[in-house]
């Protein structure tokens, strides 16, 4: 046994908007649609049923009808397990902890095979109320809810600390929106594919300053399933599969910001996750061809990728703007159209990163196909990056 | 050491809670003191005030008045918000360092520019009491 644990398949809903209302006649239902993808990944996987010994959900949104999301699954699909069926829950890390969890089965030698699933049905319900909920999970609910902060405000306010401290200008951070758009126009389960210029993006409404409506993520539905499996079951496959060459996690022990004043726009947890996912992979920033990055807002992809070493400090948007982010650039960074334009269901957005890794490592993403994608990385946070995963994952053909 | 008020129109749009404890911290606002914890182990200053001491785990604390001066680092004006703050939009939220070397994120009045000085004031609103930067 080598120890170590691939990505071996996995199937996606297109992100959009799923949920009904119960004035529908017929409405989608979470588990009829999560119960296929099950079965498409095990299929892309080339496993069978008997195979998997453990499912890590993500908690389903507080909409979802059905409670015990993850035990009525196991009677749905009538699947007996060995090793835990659970689910998670983290913030925007929910999808990455529910992966790295599924994992850490694999590790364990508790599973030979596991799922890492998930469904996210938010749609139906309008964002002043949705942020009602999403304002108590992104800061103190009595000394930062109070005086309204929203999730995507303090992502705002690393933009304008970016913009004040390295000069960069409100375009250049536009244009990883663009960007992310032009990769997205080639996903078939992007949610918004339509061209996009400039323009577009600096005429739209502000939502907070300096971010209008298209730098920041719309709100949609998806669900995904991602088979992870030892090494040795993946090779027997005789299917290519991302290998995970490396992991690191870090909390900075913040919510929101620090008490004691630091350089908030460093997002110091994601270089030191970022830190620890090199040093097991024994590689360095050269060593990655492309990078699908956790990203709500266009800031937030200039500060991780820096972070991360992918790109000089205070240079994000410029290299954005520069092109040196896009496929076919020095370093393609959320190939899959990220968060604004591939699309942004909080609870499985991540999981969404690992399917695109799979697509790129199996030559399959088409007009966004990175050449010789042989090595990626993909990041997760919650919060204002107070928490990051990271991973860095090798094809394996 | 009393912090200038400013009257807002009506309620609190989300009031926050009080604890036996935080009671001194939002009884303190109505008399114009912004004032926090000190660990008297190690004697850092933390916020929001606690009855615990996060960098040192004792169980000491003392309340201690803040001088209300600090500058600004970030700011950002909400004009997307929750329900309960649609009346309010657009407003302006940011982050403050006060001169004691502690950060707080709080609601900001007026055009100050980042990393110039700041200085808080008490919101009065009907039923009860806020606190801002200007
Ligand atoms: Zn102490």
């Amino acid at each position: 046994m080598t120890n170590n644990v691939a990505i071996l398949g996995g199937a996606a809903l297109p992100v959009g908007k799923w949920q009904g209302s119960s004035e529908d006649e017929t409405q989608h239902l979470e588990h009829e649609l999560l119960a296929k993808l099950v079965m498409d990944a095990m299929e892309d996987a080339g496993l069978e049923k008997s195979d998997i010994s453990s499912m890590i959900f993500t908690l389903p949104r507080p909409y979802t009808q059905q409670k015990y999301f993850a035990t009525f699954m196991a009677n749905y699909l009538n699947l007996p397990c060995d090793g835990l069926v659970m689910e998670v829950l983290g913030n925007g890390m929910t999808p990455a902890l529910a992966f790295q969890t599924a994992v850490d089965q694999v590790t364990l030698g508790r599973a030979k095979v596991a799922l890492a699933l998930g469904v996210n049905f938010e749609s139906a319900t309008s964002s002043y109320d949705h942020m009602m909920s999403s304002m108590r999970a992104t800061g103190d609910v009595d000394f930062h809810t109070p005086f309204g902060f929203t999730p995507i405000s303090w992502y705002a306010m690393d933009a304008v600390r970016y913009i004040h401290e390295f000069g960069s200008s409100r375009e250049e951070l536009a244009s990883v929106a663009v960007k992310n758009r032009a990769h997205a126009m080639h996903n078939p389960i992007a949610q918004y594919r339509k061209p996009m210029t400039l323009d577009d993006v600096m005429a739209q409404r502000p939502i907070v300053d300096p971010l209008g409506l298209f730098e920041v993520p719309g709100r949609a539905d998806g669900a995904v399933c991602i088979v992870v499996a030892d090494e040795d079951v993946a090779r027997a496959t005789g299917k290519s599969y991302a290998r995970i060459r490396g992991a690191g996690f870090y909390h900075e022990g913040a919510h929101q910001i620090n008490e004691v004043p630091n350089d908030m726009i460093a997002f110091g947890s994601a270089r030191r996750a970022g830190e620890k996912a090199y040093a097991q992979a024994g590689m360095t920033a050269k060593d990655i061809d492309f990078a699908e990055l956790y990203a709500p807002c266009t800031i937030v992809e200039v500060l991780v990728s820096e972070a991360l070493d992918l790109v000089a400090r205070g240079e994000g948007g410029r290299m954005a703007a520069a092109g040196e982010t896009s496929v076919g650039g020095r370093i393609p960074i959320c190939t899959s159209g990220g968060l604004q334009s591939r699309g942004h269901p909080a609870y499985v957005t991540a999981l969404y990163s690992y399917i695109e890794v799979l697509d790129q490592f199996r030559n399959r993403a088409g007009g966004r196909q990175v050449e010789g994608a042989g090595v990626g990385m993909t990041s997760a946070e919650l919060g204002n990056y107070n928490a990051a995963l990271v991973h860095i994952l090798e094809a394996v053909q | 050491m009393t912090l200038p008020f400013v009257e807002m129109p009506g309620k609190r749009s989300y009031p926050p809670r009080q604890s036996d404890f935080t009671i001194k911290f939002w009884q303190g606002l109505a008399d114009g003191v912004f004032q926090t914890t000190r660990c008297v182990k190690c004697e850092k200053l933390s916020f929001p005030p606690k009855p615990i001491c996060p960098h040192c785990w004792s169980k000491e604390t003392v309340w201690e008045t803040l001088s209300g001066k600090g500058t600004l680092y970030s700011k950002t004006t909400v004009h997307a918000g929750p329900a309960v703050f649609k009346e309010e939009l657009p407003y302006q939220v940011g982050i403050v360092d006060l001169d004691e070397n502690i950060r707080i994120a709080t609601r900001v009045l007026g055009d100050a520019k980042l990393d110039t000085p700041v200085e808080m004031v008490i919101l009065k609103y009907e039923d009860g009491d806020l606190y801002a930067a200007r």
